[in-house]
């Protein structure tokens, strides 16, 4: 099977709205995705007038706030970047061990890649400190179309999302027969310290996933 | 489906998932769409604990209790070939749109969903293998649920469902819906402002599911707004001002369902009452409540007042492509009457709050065992009072009511937080002064008011104060029902007492003809006996329309005068009193409008006597309760 790969659209966010805004995607596309049993979780965005659908399971909501927050801490190390994280869903596979592959091994079949612009103007922080009457009206206003359009392409994410998901169906591996929630095992993945190691990441997964020929 | 025999085992199963595919988008949509639909709890559904119906495991998406009007539709199951359309329909004020208008209210498509099974004429051969291809199928369906779940989310019309379900504030607009395998196309001019979409079709063999959504792309040309809702605050021209509509007519007995158009003050301009439909009636009836308080007339659909459950009502979905989906049932009158009256609980000064209201019909904290009923009879009462009864001096029934209206704050858990008559009486002092004669008896009253005898000097006082009100204009009941909610019989007299009448408003007055819920059965008889004497008076309220009601007058006091004693002394306050009364006072507007006299004070002041008396005697059971 191949890997689908889905390149949502950039995403110009502040540094608070980072939280929100990531929790939103990731949860979307896992529970598009968690195809076990699943009791939807309504969440409202606090920052933006959208409601996304969240999986209900508490262990997955901790693992997806574990790695905003290390997206968050490496966006603080590196302000101004483009940066993405990747959500990659995989299908373990027990090969024979050959002379490098002892280990368990992934076939990654779909990987969305989210791509975020994190602007941090310092008008960011004052905002953050919640002096909202304090702020420059000017600035208000600009705050609140910069904030509107944020929501709208946060929606055509979604949107997005949503109809890739639909689309391609076909490479979706069957649901492993076990009660209880059920996810397909997926990883996140967000640029490590350098970019030059986050390459390596993306060509160790390119080995990984590579044509099975060039693993065998 | 006539397909090779091999398949059949397979055709049955992807006839399950198909058919369960159609009630489980079904119950997608409406659970995201139809407030009413949702109203029963689910915040205990969700948890990962809780057992999970076999047949919510469907597709791997627990939604909750399915409501049982869907179960009804499990005619679907007959053909699955048909489309599914379902309307998800705004029910709003407006002139704007071009649908149905139906009683004031508009009804628009904001969104037609069309969930099917699409089936090829024909049948392609299947190529590769079919023996796993329902379980391809319902792998791609749950995918597909998942997505028209996350949509859901996403289309304009959450946003106006979430209100609706969330706020706990009323809003002038309603959102049902109509299911049915067929549908009337859009208009072009509908079909402009909407937009398709459709989810890529899951591959079901033979045929295909599909779901497909045209909606409305914006709402924002509906007024939908929360409806205005009285404030609790005083009304000082209560039923029967000079500014109420003088040829309101009130619901009489009989009918007990009429066009009453009770003042309004301070309400927005009747808004159109949603649409009663059985279905859109569980959305809470809270929110009919207060439609009804902006409706001029009683039309709202109070049917589930007394029980609030969901379900209790016919079953919504309209699946029958000929009927329309919202056939309701007449509104009880009473209840109605109950509606009507239900706005102007707010009315009342510390009357029992809207949200008092709001809650359940069975909701009374008063330990009073009539207390279920304390709602229903209070507010009738009230309606009675305001509607018909208005001003009503008559020492005979005054007498009779006023203990029932006596231990109104005993048993009435919203006032009884209020001192029952200190305070009024403290009011009434500075007021009285401004009465003529008949204000020194009241001053008298009140000393005696001031120590213990409270039930007692409320007698008086509302006795007094019916003179007092008579005095004032028809309509000044709102100071005179506290907010106990008691009905107000004015009696209203030539000169006004617009001051006194604003002091009392803040008193919580055990008027004589306060509803509460008085235990005993002889209140609640001479009760119902007002009621239906009240029922007859036309309004008497304002003193405009006095003098066009002289004849329900008369027959209510000649109803009165006849009417069997009401546990009470016969002897004692003799219609004399108000045959004097009312010799005067026919010639005006009623016979509680007259003009003042010292000989009328005097006379009204002797049967008051004789009321205090009377009621001296039996206040103490009365005074038991309202100290409690």
């Amino acid at each position: 099977m191949n890997c689908e790969v889905c390149q949502l659209k950039d995403l110009e966010v502040e540094h608070f709205e980072i939280r929100e805004v990531l929790r939103c995607i990731l949860h979307t596309i896992v529970f598009h995705r968690a195809l076990g049993l699943v009791r939807p979780k309504d969440i409202d965005l606090e920052l933006f007038d959208v409601t996304y659908v969240q999986c209900g399971d508490v262990e997955l909501e901790k693992k997806i706030d574990e790695k905003i927050e290390h997206f968050i801490s490496w966006v603080e190390k590196h302000p101004n970047k483009k940066s993405q994280i990747c959500l990659s869903f995989y299908e373990v596979k027990n090969k024979q061990p050959y002379w490098f592959t002892n280990k368990i091994e992934r076939l990654y079949w779909e990987q969305w890649y989210i791509n975020l612009n994190v602007a941090q103007h310092p008008k960011a922080h004052s905002s953050k400190s919640h002096n909202s009457k304090v702020v420059v009206d000017p600035g208000e206003e600009e705050r609140i179309a910069r904030r509107t359009a944020v929501e709208a392409s946060l929606r055509e994410v979604l949107f997005q999302i949503i109809k890739f998901v639909n689309e391609k169906k076909d490479h979706v591996p069957p649901i492993p027969n076990s009660d209880g929630v059920v996810y397909f095992p997926h990883e996140i993945t967000i640029p490590s310290s350098s970019d030059s190691a986050f390459g390596m990441d993306m060509i160790k997964r390119m080995l990984q996933t590579g044509h099975p020929t060039m693993l065998s | 489906m006539d397909l090779q025999s091999n398949l059949q085992p397979e055709l049955g199963k992807l006839e399950q998932i198909v058919s369960q595919f159609l009630l489980k988008s079904l119950h997608i949509i409406l659970d995201s769409r139809v407030p009413s639909l949702r109203s029963h709890d689910r915040s205990g559904d969700l948890s990962l604990g809780s057992q999970v119906r076999k047949s919510d495991k469907w597709f791997n998406l627990v939604l909750g209790d399915r409501p049982a009007s869907l179960d009804n539709l499990n005619f679907w199951h007959r053909n699955v070939m048909d489309p599914m359309i379902i309307d998800v329909i705004l029910v709003h004020q407006g002139s704007n749109s071009p649908s149905v208008a139906v009683g004031g209210s508009v009804e628009t498509v904001i969104e037609r969903w069309v969930v099917q099974y699409e089936y090829p004429r024909v049948v392609a051969a299947q190529t590769g293998e079919s023996s796993a291809n329902y379980k391809k199928t319902y792998k791609k369906s749950i995918i597909l649920l998942r997505a028209l779940y996350s949509q859901m989310r996403l289309l304009p019309a959450y946003r106006i469902f979430r209100q609706l379900s969330t706020s706990s504030r009323t809003y002038n607009f309603d959102i049902i819906y109509k299911v049915s395998s067929f549908s009337d196309p859009f208009s072009r001019a509908e079909e402009g402002m909407m937009e398709e979409h459709s989810f890529p079709a899951v591959e079901a063999y033979p045929g295909r599911l599909c779901i497909s959504v045209t909606y409305r792309t914006t709402l924002s040309d509906f007024n939908l707004e929360p409806s205005t809702s009285m404030p609790p605050k005083i009304i000082t021209d209560y039923v029967g001002s000079p500014n109420t509509d003088p040829l309101r007519s009130f619901p009489s007995s009989e009918k007990g369902v009429s066009a009453t158009s009770f003042p309004l003050r301070g309400v927005q301009a009747p808004a159109p009452v949603p649409l009663q439909r059985p279905h859109s009636w569980t959305s809470g009836f809270h929110r009919a409540a207060f439609s009804a308080q902006n409706q001029p007339f009683v039309g709202s659909p109070p049917a589930y007042y007394p029980s609030p459950m969901p379900y209790d009502y016919p079953s919504p979905p309209a699946y029958y492509p000929s009927s329309m989906p919202y056939d309701y049932p007449t509104p009880p009158t009473d209840i109605r009457g109950n509606r009507v009256q239900h706005y102007r609980v707010p009315t009342h000064q510390k009357a029992i709050s809207y949200d008092d209201y709001q809650l359940s019909p069975p909701f009374s904290p008063s330990p009073s065992p009539s207390s279920p009923s304390y709602i229903s009879n209070a507010y009738p009462m009230q309606t009675r009072v305001r509607s018909e009864t208005a001003p009503v001096s008559i020492p005979l029934p005054m007498q009779s009511r006023s203990f029932r209206y006596l231990s109104p704050n005993s048993s009435d858990p919203n006032r009884s937080s209020l001192p029952p008559l200190s305070p009024r009486s403290r009011k009434t002092d500075p007021s009285s002064q401004e009465s003529p004669s008949g204000i020194t008896y009241f001053r008298k009253i009140e000393s005696l008011r001031s120590g213990e005898m409270q039930p007692v000097t409320a007698n008086h006082y509302t006795g007094q104060k019916v003179t007092r009100d008579s005095k004032d204009d028809s309509g000044r009941f709102s100071g005179l029902l506290s907010s106990s909610g008691s009905p107000r019989i004015g009696f209203s007299r030539s000169s006004s007492r617009l001051s006194f009448q604003d002091e009392l408003d803040d008193i919580d007055f055990s008027y004589p003809f306060d509803v509460d819920d008085v235990d005993t059965s002889d209140f609640h008889a001479s009760q119902n006996l007002d009621g239906k004497k009240a029922s007859e008076f036309t309004s008497q309220s304002s003193p405009i329309g006095r003098k066009s009601q002289d004849a329900a007058v008369g027959e209510l006091v000649r109803m009165l005068r006849t009417a069997p004693p009401l546990r009470q002394d016969p002897s004692c306050y003799s219609s004399h009193s108000m045959k004097t009364e009312l010799e005067g006072g026919v010639a005006t507007a009623s016979g509680f409008f007259m003009p003042r006299k010292t000989g009328d004070a005097l006379e009204e002041l002797r049967s008051y006597r004789e009321m205090k008396d009377l009621l001296l005697s039996k206040s103490g059971r009365v005074i038991s309760k309202e100290e409690a």
